[in-house]
Formats: C-alpha cells, sequence, structure tokens
C-alpha cells in the first residue's frame, strides 16, 4: 500500500463513518420490535446471564418465538454495558460492522483482483477496483440501510467478507485458514441465512481454489475442518433438534401456508383425474408446483424494479428508492460484461460470478421474496460489478475523441453523468436522513418512547395499565420492557407461566397486554388504556395523544 | 451446426406454427371478448355494406367501436375470413392466427437478413427462432384470439426485414418496407410510437445505404408520407390520444402530493425544489413501468396478470429460455455479429409505448418487442450447441478421472443436448397440456363466456316478448348480441340508441327489441311482454327463471326470466 492509497482509504472510513454514525439512534426514528428485542435481552444477559426466558446463555433466543441466532446479541453487550440501554447502542455494533466491512470490502477487492491492471487515472489520481468498490459500498442505499440498525444480516455479510479475505489471504499465508475457519463458523451463530449460504460459499472456494488449497500444508486444512466442525456442531445439533426453532424456518417458508397456494393445482388434479388424464396427472404433480415457486423465488431477486426502484417492505428501503442507485444500473450492467469478457483471471469470474448466483438461495425457498435483509449477501457483489463497470466506461470513453461544437464529447458525457450521479446520491441522503421519519414512522413501530415516557410521570396514579398488543402495536410488551428497562431478574420471574410466544398476552408489573376491546371493558379510573386510535369507539376523550411522524394518531392513552 | 435441407425444416416449423395456432381455435380460447365480436361484427358489417356498425364509409382511420376508437385494419383483414367461414369465432380469430403463423416465417427471413454477411450458419440460427417463436407460450396466447397486435407486430417484423433487403440488395423492398411500417399504424395504438422510433433508428444505422441509393431512399419516404397523411389528422387529433391520456401514468395527482410533501419537509427550501421535482419524479414512475415488463415472474413464471395473454401458469417465455436468453444477450454484445444492434435497440424500444400505462406489465402492448426475445434466446442456443459440439476435444471426464465407466465426451455432449432438449419438451408439454386441459374451466368468465348460450337460447323463444331486457353489468351486451344474432347492420343502424358517455364511451342502449342497461326495472316500457337477460344472483323473487347459464367451473353468469305482472304486491315488497 503506498501513501495515496492509505489517503484515500481514510477519506472512504470517514465517509462511511459519517453515513453510518451520524444520527443513528433518531433516523431511522425509533426501533423496530427485534431490535428491542435483542437490546432487551442483551440487557437481560447483562443483569442476569439469562435471557428474557430465563434460560442461561442461549445460542439461539427464542425472542418471539423466531429463535434468533444469539450472536448479535453479546456482540452488544459490551456497548449497552458503557452507554446504557438505550437504542443508539443496540444499533452500534451493526453500524461499526459496517464501516469495518467497507474497510475489508477494500481488501477483498484488492486480493481479488491482485493481479489486475485494470484502473481509472484522474489526473496523477490511479483508482483501482478495490478503492471504487469500497467507496461504493460507503455509499450504497442497501447497505446504508442496514448497517443503520440493528440487523444480524448485516454483520452477517460482513462475516463473509472477512471469511472469503482470510481464505484468499491463506494460499500465502497458511495459518489464516485456521481463522477463516473461525470466521465461518462463527457465522453460523449469526444469522439464519447462514446456515445454508456459508456451506454453498465454501464449496464454491474449494472448487475454484482446488490447487491452490492443495499447496497448503496438511495440518493446516486438518486443523480448519476441525474448527468449523467443532465450532458449528453445537449450533446444528441445537437447530435441528430444537423442534420449536424448526417451526420457525417453516414458518417463513413457502411449504407453511399450503391451501391457498395448492387450491389451483388442486382443482387441476380433480379435472385430470376425472378426465382419466394421465399425462395431467404427472405434469400437475405438486411437487412441480413446489419447484417452480422456488425458482419463482429465486430469479424473483433479479427484478430490476426492486433492486433500483422500489425495494421490498418500508423497512427495508429510504421512501422512493430501491436498494441500488439508478445511476448505477448502467455500470452494473457494464461491469457484468466487462467481468465476463474482460481481462481477468478466469478462477477469478467464475468465483465472482458462482458467489453472485448462490445468494438468492437461501432466500429463494422463504415466502416474502425478494427480500432485502435475506439476500444482504448479494453485497458487496453488485459494487464490484458496479466498480469494473465505471472503470470500464470511463478508459473506454477517454478514446471517444467525437466533439460538438467544441467541447470533447467525453467531457460532455462525464460531466453529465457526474451531475445526475450527484443528484442521485443527494437525493438519497434526503430521502434517508429526511423524509424517512416522516413517511415511514408507522413502519419504524413510532410512539413507544414519547408514550412511555408519559407512563413514567403519570403510572403511580393508576393500579393498572393495559396496552393493546394488536398491529401495528405487535410485540408492545418487548418496548416497554426496553424503554421500562424493567428488571430482568423481576421479569423473568413473572413471565414465567406466560409462554411470551409470538400471538400471546403479557403481564408484569400493572402493565396487561392484550386486544382492547372497548365495550367490554371495564373503564375504572384507576385503570389506563394504552391502545391505538381504532381501538376506542364512541367518542372517548384521550388524554394524551402520541402521533406518527406525519401527523396521524399512532398511539391514543385513555383512562377508564 | 449444419443443417443439410433448410427449406424442410422451416415448412415443419410453420407447419408446427400453423397447428399450435389453428387446432380448436374457434373454442379454446372458449369464447369471444367483445373486443374480438366487435371486430367480427365490424367486418361483417363492412363486408356486406362497406359501413361499419355505425354507418361510417369505408373508415381507414378508425373504427368508433365502443368509443376506444380501434385502428381499423383487423376488421378488414377479417372481412374474406368471415364472408367464407360466417360470422363465428373461428372467421374472427383467423386472420390473427394467419399472421402469427406468417410471422413465424418472416422470422426466419429477418434473422437471415439481421446476420447477413457474417461467418455463422445463418439457416441454423434463423430456423432456431423460428422454431422458438413457433412453440412461444407469448405468441401463440396472442395468435388465438383477435388480438391486433399481433397483426401490427407481423407488419413490424416485415418491415425491418425488407428494410434490411432494402439497403442490402433489393432496393425496392425500401418502398414495400415504409408501406409495411403505415400498415403497422393503422393496426394497433403502440405500433404508432414504435415504428417511426424504429425506422429513424434504421434509416440513422444504414445511412451510408441510403445516401447511395437516394432515388429508392426518396420514394419510399414519400410514399410513406402519402399513406400516412390521410389520417395524420386523425392521428393527432384528441380522439386518438384519449386512451392514452386516461391510462397513462403522467397524470397520476399522487406524484405531485408526496413531492409537495417532501418539498415541505424540507422547509421549502430552494434546493429541495430542485431534486423532488415532478418531473424526476415522473420519470422514475416511467422507469418503474419500464422495468416491470422485466419482472422475472412476469417472464418465466407467470406471465401476465390478465388470463386473457397468459394460462397463469406459464411465463411469457418458457423457464427453458432463461440461461439462454441472457447467455445469447451477453455474448451476442461481445461478439457483435450481424446487425446486433437492431436487436437490442428493437427490444428496448418494443417497450416504450406500454411503460407510460398504468397497468404494467402488459403482454399485448410489448408484442411489439416480439421477436427479439426469441432471436436472443435462439443465439444463446445456438452459441450453447456449438460450444458442446467442440467439448469431445476439450473435455473428456472419463480419462481424466482414470474411471472407463464415465461416459466419454462425446457421450457426455449428447447426454447434455438430450437433457436439454428434454426439458424444453417437459415446459413445452406443461404449457400446451395446461391450456387445453385447464385453461378454458379455469377462465371462462374471463373470456365473458356466457353471452353466447344465452343468446342462443333468447332467440329461441324471443317471439313470445314484445322486449328483451339485457343486463350491461358483464359490459356491452349489445355487441354479442349483433354478432350471434346476425342483424343486419342497415336493421342495427336504423334501430340503435346510440349514447356518449362524459369519459368518451360510446354506449349503445338498445336496438330492436333488445334494451340494454344496468338497472332492468328501469327500462321496463309500458305493459308490454318482457324477457330479462340479468346476472344470476340479482333476479327478483318473482321471476318465473327459464333457464341459468353456468360458467365452466359452474358458477351460474345470467339467468334468463319473466316477471309475472302483480305490481301492487311488488311494491310492498320493495
Amino acid at each position: 500500500m503506498n501513501k495515496k492509497n492509505i489517503v484515500f482509504l481514510t477519506l472512504i472510513v470517514i465517509i462511511a463513518s459519517i453515513l453510518r454514525l451520524w444520527q443513528l439512534g433518531k433516523v431511522p426514528s425509533s426501533p423496530d420490535w427485534d431490535e428491542v428485542a435483542l437490546g432487551y435481552n442483551a440487557y437481560s444477559i447483562i443483569e442476569t446471564g439469562r435471557d428474557e426466558y430465563g434460560k442461561f446463555m442461549p445460542l439461539l433466543l427464542r425472542s418471539f418465538d423466531d429463535y434468533k441466532p444469539a450472536l448479535y446479541t453479546y456482540f452488544s453487550i459490551p456497548f449497552i454495558s458503557i452507554l446504557g440501554l438505550n437504542i443508539f447502542a443496540v444499533r452500534l455494533p451493526s453500524a461499526i460492522f459496517g464501516i469495518l466491512t467497507v474497510v475489508v470490502t477494500y481488501f477483498l477487492v484488492r486480493e481479488l483482483f491482485k493481479d489486475s491492471r485494470f484502473k481509472l487515472e484522474v489526473g496523477n489520481w490511479k483508482l483501482e477496483i478495490p478503492e471504487v468498490t469500497s467507496l461504493l459500498l460507503a455509499i450504497s442505499p442497501w447497505h446504508i440501510q442496514f448497517s443503520r440498525i440493528a440487523f444480524e444480516s448485516n454483520v452477517a455479510m460482513g462475516l463473509n467478507a472477512i471469511s472469503i479475505l482470510l481464505f484468499l489471504k491463506s494460499f500465502k499465508r497458511p495459518f489464516l485458514l485456521l481463522f477463516a475457519a473461525i470466521s465461518m463458523g462463527v457465522s453460523f451463530y449469526m444469522y439464519q441465512s447462514e446456515k445454508v449460504f456459508v456451506p454453498l460459499l465454501l464449496i464454491i472456494l474449494i472448487l475454484v481454489f482446488r490447487k491452490e488449497l492443495f499447496m497448503i500444508p496438511k495440518k493446516y486444512k486438518v486443523a480448519s475442518v476441525a474448527i468449523i466442525f467443532f465450532i458449528a456442531i453445537p449450533m446444528i445439533y441445537y437447530t435441528l433438534t430444537n423442534s420449536d426453532a424448526l417451526a420457525r424456518a417453516k414458518g417463513v417458508s413457502i411449504f407453511s401456508d399450503l391451501t391457498p397456494f395448492l387450491k389451483r393445482n388442486v382443482e387441476k388434479l380433480i379435472e385430470d383425474n376425472n378426465n382419466k388424464d394421465y399425462l395431467g396427472l404427472f405434469l400437475d404433480n405438486r411437487r412441480i408446483e413446489f419447484a417452480k415457486s422456488v425458482v419463482s423465488g429465486y430469479i424473483s431477486h433479479f427484478d430490476l424494479n426492486w433492486l433500483f426502484v422500489t425495494g421490498d417492505i418500508e423497512r427495508h428501503h429510504a421512501p422512493n428508492m430501491g436498494l441500488l442507485y439508478l445511476w448505477e444500473l448502467p455500470f452494473l450492467l457494464i461491469g457484468m460484461y466487462s467481468l465476463l469478457f474482460g481481462p481477468f483471471d478466469k478462477k477469478i469470474k467464475i468465483f465472482i460470478i458462482s458467489w453472485f448466483l448462490i445468494v438468492p438461495i437461501p432466500a429463494s425457498v422463504t415466502s416474502g421474496v425478494p427480500h432485502a435483509v435475506r439476500a444482504l449477501n448479494f453485497l458487496p457483489i453488485f459494487q464490484i460489478f458496479t466498480a469494473i463497470g465505471v472503470i470500464s466506461f470511463v478508459v473506454f470513453m477517454s478514446n471517444v475523441k467525437y466533439k460538438i461544437a467544441n467541447i470533447r464529447i467525453e467531457y460532455l458525457i462525464f460531466y453529465m453523468y457526474i451531475l445526475f450521479l450527484t443528484f442521485n446520491i443527494l437525493y438519497y441522503l434526503n430521502q434517508y436522513f429526511i423524509q424517512q421519519n416522516y413517511f415511514y414512522s408507522q413502519a419504524w413501530q413510532y410512539g413507544y418512547k414519547d408514550a412511555i415516557d408519559y407512563l413514567n410521570e403519570n403510572q403511580d396514579k393508576y393500579d393498572k395499565i393495559i396496552v393493546s398488543n394488536q398491529p401495528h402495536l405487535d410485540q408492545s410488551y418487548m418496548f416497554f420492557l426496553f424503554y421500562l428497562k424493567y428488571p430482568p431478574s423481576l421479569y423473568q420471574i413473572e413471565a414465567k407461566n406466560s409462554s411470551g410466544g409470538f400471538r400471546e398476552n403479557h403481564k408484569f408489573g400493572k402493565f396487561e397486554f392484550r386486544p382492547i376491546v372497548w365495550d367490554n371493558e371495564i373503564k375504572r379510573s384507576d385503570i389506563l388504556y394504552v391502545g391505538r386510535p381504532q381501538d376506542f369507539t364512541g367518542g372517548v376523550e384521550a388524554i394524551k395523544t402520541i402521533n406518527f411522524l406525519n401527523g396521524k394518531p399512532a398511539i391514543l392513552i385513555v383512562t377508564g | 451446426m449444419n443443417l443439410a435441407k433448410p427449406k424442410i425444416i422451416l415448412t415443419i416449423i410453420v407447419m408446427l406454427a400453423a397447428i399450435l395456432r389453428f387446432w380448436q381455435l374457434g373454442t379454446n380460447p372458449l369464447s369471444l371478448t367483445w373486443d374480438e365480436a366487435s371486430w367480427g361484427y365490424n367486418a361483417y358489417s363492412l363486408g356486406i355494406d362497406g359501413r361499419d356498425e355505425f354507418g361510417r364509409f369505408l373508415p381507414f382511420d378508425y373504427l368508433e367501436s365502443f368509443g376506444d376508437f380501434k385502428p381499423p385494419m383487423y376488421a378488414y383483414l377479417d372481412i374474406v375470413p368471415i364472408w367464407i367461414f360466417g360470422l363465428n369465432e373461428f372467421a374472427v380469430r383467423f386472420p390473427s392466427a394467419l399472421f402469427g403463423t406468417l410471422t413465424v416465417l418472416v422470422t426466419y427471413f429477418l434473422v437471415k437478413r439481421l446476420f447477413f454477411s457474417t461467418r455463422i450458419n445463418t439457416s441454423a440460427l434463423a430456423l432456431l427462432s423460428a422454431f422458438i417463436l413457433a412453440i412461444s407460450p407469448w405468441h401463440i396466447n396472442l395468435s388465438r384470439a383477435a388480438f391486433e397486435a399481433n397483426i401490427a407486430t407481423f407488419f413490424l417484423i416485415c418491415g425491418v426485414w425488407l428494410f434490411l433487403c432494402g439497403v442490402y440488395e433489393r432496393k425496392w423492398c425500401l418502398v414495400l418496407s415504409i408501406a409495411s411500417f403505415v400498415l403497422s399504424l393503422y393496426t394497433f395504438n403502440s405500433a404508432r410510437v414504435v415504428a417511426p422510433i424504429l425506422v429513424l433508428i434504421l434509416g440513422i444505422g444504414f445511412r451510408k445505404e441510403l445516401l447511395e441509393q437516394k432515388k429508392h431512399a426518396m420514394i419510399a419516404l414519400v410514399v410513406g408520407i402519402l399513406l400516412i397523411l390521410p389520417s395524420l389528422k386523425f392521428f393527432l387529433s384528441s380522439e386518438a390520444n384519449l386512451r392514452f391520456r386516461e391510462v397513462n401514468i403522467f397524470s397520476d395527482p399522487k406524484v405531485i402530493e408526496i413531492a409537495n410533501q417532501e418539498i415541505a419537509n424540507d422547509g421549502n427550501e430552494w434546493w429541495s425544489k430542485i431534486i423532488h421535482n415532478r418531473r424526476f419524479a415522473y420519470t422514475v414512475a416511467y422507469l418503474r413501468h419500464y422495468f416491470d415488463n422485466f419482472n422475472p415472474s412476469f417472464l418465466f413464471i407467470k406471465g401476465d396478470g390478465n388470463p386473457k395473454f397468459s394460462t397463469q401458469d406459464v411465463g411469457q417465455m418458457y423457464l427453458w429460455d432463461l440461461p439462454f436468453l441472457v447467455a445469447g444477450a451477453f455474448v451476442l454484445l461481445r461478439k457483435r455479429e450481424g446487425c446486433w444492434w437492431i436487436i437490442s435497440l428493437w427490444l428496448i424500444i418494443g417497450i416504450i409505448p406500454a411503460a407510460t400505462a398504468r397497468e404494467t406489465h402488459h403482454a399485448l402492448r410489448i408484442e411489439a418487442a416480439l421477436p427479439t426475445f426469441q432471436i436472443l434466446t435462439a443465439y444463446g442456443v445456438f452459441i450453447f450447441v456449438n460450444t458442446i459440439s467442440n467439448i469431445n476435444r476439450r473435455l473428456n471426464l472419463g480419462q481424466i478421472a482414470k474411471i472407463p465407466a464415465l461416459p466419454a465426451g462425446r457421450q457426455i455432449k449428447y447426454l447434455v443436448l438430450s437433457l436439454c432438449f428434454l426439458f424444453l419438451i417437459f415446459n413445452f408439454l406443461y404449457y400446451y397440456h395446461g391450456y387445453y386441459a385447464h385453461y378454458p374451466r379455469e377462465f371462462s368468465g374471463e373470456w365473458q363466456y356466457g353471452y353466447k348460450d344465452s343468446i342462443e337460447f333468447v332467440e329461441t323463444i324471443k317471439d313470445d316478448f314484445d322486449q328483451i331486457n339485457v343486463t350491461t353489468l358483464l359490459g356491452r351486451p349489445y355487441i354479442y348480441y349483433l354478432f350471434y344474432t346476425k342483424t343486419h347492420p342497415e336493421d342495427f343502424r336504423r334501430t340503435a340508441i346510440v349514447r356518449e358517455d362524459p369519459y368518451g364511451f360510446t354506449h349503445v342502449d338498445g336496438f330492436g327489441a333488445y334494451k340494454f342497461g344496468d338497472d332492468l326495472s328501469k327500462l321496463d316500457n309500458g305493459n308490454k311482454r318482457i324477457l330479462y337477460v340479468n346476472v344470476s344472483g340479482r333476479s327478483p323473487r318473482k321471476a318465473n327463471i327459464f333457464k341459468t347459464v353456468k360458467l365452466l367451473n359452474n358458477d351460474p353468469v345470467f339467468t334468463i326470466y319473466e316477471i309475472v305482472h302483480m305490481p301492487e304486491e311488488e311494491k310492498k315488497n320493495e
């Protein structure tokens, strides 16, 4: 690394840090239920060594019966110990990992393209693929989105980049293979999709780089395999034997709710049966229906609208933005083309393309595709393609010598494009940091903090506080635990008998969490009701109304 | 790939295309949509006295029809089939199926021209393209109903092919090419955008060749202008743009509301007014609709959401096509063989007009992009087969692994090819079986099934009644009554009660003994004997039901009844 590289990388890290740390606790406007659950469980472990269900040092967090791999919680423990239980502290590990990933990406891409002399010369600055890729990742809407919230998937993606980097570096320094093995093993504890993705990635790495691996001394290989198994086996064992955890996997898979999915298929089979249509009975086999929906889930991740214009659900993108910048689209295509046909090592080509193609596999058997979180491993591959595209394009355009009215057309195009690009990035930053809170505060389950601040001041006046747990106030109990910093030791005892499952009612202290049916409530003046506007029928006066950031009422506090 | 007798193979492919398009044409799709019925009746009317249903003599610019101002070409093409086969479903769809078959043939010639003077075996590539188009679910679905877009696609392909013929050798073809492009303008609305851009691009791409043959180019230009001139006034009129204004995305006020809110959130700063300019917002909306047409599920899994254009089980293309399409596109861009730029630009242009509409993706409106998808797929297959043919020299797994039991290179080649072919056959059977075994039952409602049966029944008893009240709730019954009763156009024009609504649609409220309306009791007229044809479930309790017409999935559609008049009791009940 020469001086210029270091300067440039520092610059990128500064940009990445600003974009990931600035207003971290305020944008997005409030934590979603997964974030508060991770935070409170971390708090619970700090205080008691046990999670909210009283399980000692869990590998999987039962949480809302979705059995999240628990590693993120442990990562957030130091931050919560120092900064206290607040949303900034919960999100900080993800943000730090996001910045780290930008740096790792730089070295990873440098390792991948170390033999390439593909570069961009701007004056006496030489930009190569690694710099451009990590800069693109630093400003990527997709990566910023998930670096700024406590999502395990973001850390998992960073771990994958680290694993690949260490694996590639191990050809020169064999002991690094051991660390690659550790990183891969650990990632199983990070995020669900990794259990499918990492083995596939490993197979590709082994197949593509079999010759290089062959040169590594045997002891390192044996040790690495042992490490991976040693780390991963408890998780595999735990996942496979825990029937509740399997239930979650089934819950999100396309095989979960079969009735609507197979309705047409059943009608067809009946028709085939009535007609004695044996070809039909073969063709309308439901396995074909399943195969089709897996393929459909897979290719849905190549939808341009999802990538560039609309994104998927509101919590996964900024308003009116996709996951990638529109200006990147032409370069992405050029980049794919250049990578396929350009002067790159064939092995690297095969590796990057296979890596790209396995990403949607874990998500394709799930419902709700395309899914920006489950397919987050697409990063930084899209940025690699785009970086190659940018460089190819600039190199190509520099050789164009047409002139229009004395202006060299290459400059004209560059300036136009830089204008467009700047515009696009500014637009994104505005959408993310300013517009998002206004338009999407409901999706971010806004309102609890203000409501609980109010309750904290006034709760002594009431014997009982009843809180709705219906959408959009789902899992309200966890928000209350989080913001009240309710003593975990107390909660573990009080909640022992309520299962705490996904759709259950909860109870602790003077709080009760259940659907509010206004007509059937007792309505005593020492009972406080916290619910949605539609919970209170018949012109009830609220003593406090908390609005979403777009001015619509979110939470009403009503006395009986 | 070497093929000994391309002509014989081409004949087989075209025959295959014809079978796939003509077999049971009149009965699957099950019944006529109102647009199809309208084409049929207008053609019938034109065949009798040279006037359309409403009496315009030889309309060349538009058919008023339901107020949608259809380009008239399809009706003219349909005159002869209806004259030969009579006014029935088969005859109405005949032109679309015929031109669909011819499109397959012309695609062969087009591809030969596109890759003219390259080193590749153009016959093989052209045959592959024709074959893939012949079995394409997209093209078969659209060729089996009276969709004018299908004819426009034929003219566009013809236009490009003849243009290439013109610039390469037979100069007079340029004139024919322009004529063909202009015919497409008279056939389908989208072509009014696609054809001019396509001509412009061909003109720019072949500017040198055109300058070398100024005389022919000028004649072609003059002929083109002369052919457009008569309808130019209509093309620019408000009626022609009526539908466009109604369905386009730029009239969506929500975009502006959001932009205003965003500016307000930024404190009405000047820079916010720039980045939230509504022109950018509309551009993004346009792109969204444009990209919608590349939706993977639309193209390869489910097809168009409208069951008229897709069976909902197979995409616009087979899943089999996907890898070859992607590979074909990349490799063609890499190798830049033949007129590669025409294929890529054509694909991009073909989607431009459809993306301005609110409802995307739309298989019909982007049919102008056919057969570029098929050519790219064929190119991918072609490259794949060529690559794999060299495999016996490059790869011999059995020897590498020193296991004699593994198949040798040549065998692997055949194994891979047969597996590919088997998967294609499977894809095709899956589509074809679904189309004949399940499609008619599942979507009979979408094809407005029920009119024919109900009308045939009404015809048998109508002489007992003075007036027949028919519901308009299922849309435009008058055209079906004209079609299936074969009413003489003169009778229709004399007795028709025509009304135009504020949105510009044309309604016929009655003709002859028929009265049409959404509330049947309002159509009553004195104490005559009245027969009612109503949507099932809406018949009053006093009805004496003659017949209930059901869809193929057993849902009732029409109930035909009379009311035994007891006026006072009826009032009490209400």
